[in-house]
């Protein structure tokens, strides 16, 4: 679980930006993570979708890093809404009880919704 | 080394009510489907192999007390929550039975009332010959002590215990030779501060002690002391009170983990076995039962080169590590 980085794509659709992270977010990937994900939500407002179809599963320092983002989203008018959860990261999100503090949507359509 | 979990319970004692026996003896006689049992060591026979533990048992409401037992030296004790009534009788019984020093080490991670307040029950306290050191990582325990048993809350003062007591300041940083085992400390976030302790027997095995501690959202970067500290461990009871959700929103501040952050750790640590502990008041059987599986399963989804064993803690449990 070392030596990893990830990967990180940024698009616009319909008003909205989504940002799809790839790969494993555990510890040593998380301050990465955290850091591009507070800057995406810092940056702009409005709806911001994570799309996790990249991501194989997060530890809890990616579940952290998610509400840290949240709260520098909040400051900046930003939602973070979850998109495309993998099997693995569905039971995550269900187990952290993640699921009831985001929106989880199972499509970016969704997400956009 | 063993380790006997004598209360494990967050913040208030609790205790199991008629309807809740009434139902799982009712729930246990639709299992048994119109078998009949030759004796009550049959039907409890039935009960262990094919009840899950929450159906057939109860995870106990007394508050956190957890012996170390590595077979010689003075008897080892962390905290004093209710659990410690029911301990006190118990190593009285090991004294007279089994020939066992009247000494007592306690290790107090705090002076928070669910994790003192056994105290004034604990029966060698009372008699003569018993011998008490009391460590802490708080310069104000033995204030603490005194204070709950002040005339306004308690009938019988302090200074009427006849043991021999005294009471130690340890540092974290440090390693102390104490009876059989050599003990180290690191300081935790919680309100008024509180302490985990690492026990290490003469064999090597270690036993870690770690409840009422928050691990901070915005401080992760400081959680390699953590790991350092559970490093290699043969068991870690861990603070996994509330939902990682609830640790980081609602309850932030309230000084408690969750089990989603007691795994990550133990597994950054590549320690061996965790017992979930300090189980939230409000929480019936069948909860801490899901709040249990449901760990299993994270550690599992999340699992590295190591696998980590998850126990579930409960009044009376006895862990051999
Ligand atoms: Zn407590
Ligand atoms: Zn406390």
């Amino acid at each position: 679980m070392s030596g990893s980085t990830l990967g990180w794509t940024t698009e616009s659709r319909g008003g909205a930006r989504i940002v799809a992270p790839a790969g494993r977010v555990d510890e040593a990937t998380a301050t990465e993570f955290t850091e591009r994900l507070r800057e995406a939500a810092a940056a702009g407002g409005g709806t911001l979708v994570l799309d996790l179809a990249g991501i194989a599963y997060m530890s809890s320092r990616g579940l952290r890093a998610l509400t840290l983002a949240q709260r520098k989203g909040s400051e900046a008018g930003t939602t973070i809404v979850l998109a495309r959860p993998n099997p693995t990261m569905r039971e995550i999100l269900a187990i952290s009880r993640y699921d009831m503090v985001f929106k989880v949507a199972e499509t970016i359509e969704d997400a956009l919704a | 080394m063993l380790v006997r979990f004598w209360g494990t319970r967050g913040s208030l004692p609790v205790a199991a009510k008629a309807n809740a026996v009434r139902n799982k003896i009712a729930a246990a006689l639709v299992a048994a489907s119109g078998r009949t049992f030759a004796d009550e060591g049959a039907a409890r026979e039935f009960l262990e192999s094919e009840l899950d533990f929450a159906a057939a048992h109860t995870y106990g409401g007394a508050t956190s007390c957890v012996e170390v037992d590595v077979g010689q030296g003075p008897f080892i004790v962390c905290d004093m929550g209710s659990g410690l009534r029911e301990l006190g009788l118990d190593s009285l019984r090991r004294c007279t039975q089994e020939g066992h020093a009247r000494e007592w080490h306690f290790f107090l991670s705090h002076l928070h009332w669910d994790h003192i307040m056994g105290f004034p029950f604990f029966v060698p306290a009372f008699v003569p010959g018993s011998k008490i050191v009391i460590h802490s990582g708080h310069a104000d325990a033995e204030e603490a002590l005194r204070r709950q048993q002040e005339e306004i809350s308690f009938p019988v003062p302090f200074d009427y215990l006849r043991a021999e007591i005294e009471f130690r300041t340890l540092e974290p940083g440090r390693e102390y030779e104490i009876g059989a085992v050599t003990v180290s400390l690191i300081e935790q976030h919680h309100s008024h501060s509180s302490y985990g302790f690492r026990f290490r027997d003469a064999a090597g095995k270690v036993a870690i002690y770690s409840t009422d501690s928050e691990h901070k959202i915005d401080r992760m970067e400081g959680e390699a002391d953590v790991v350092a500290f559970f490093a290699d461990a043969d068991l870690v009871v861990c603070d996994t009170m509330y939902s990682l959700a609830d640790s980081v929103s609602m309850k932030e501040d309230w000084g408690h983990s969750s089990n989603i952050v007691a795994v990550d750790l133990c597994h950054e640590a590549r320690a061996r076995r965790l017992a979930l502990f300090h189980h939230e008041p409000t929480y019936s059987d069948a909860d801490i039962a899901r709040m249990h599986h449901e760990t299993i399963r994270y550690e599992e989804l999340t699992r590295g080169a190591v696998a980590l064993e998850v126990l579930c803690a409960y009044d009376g449990l006895c862990v051999e590590v």
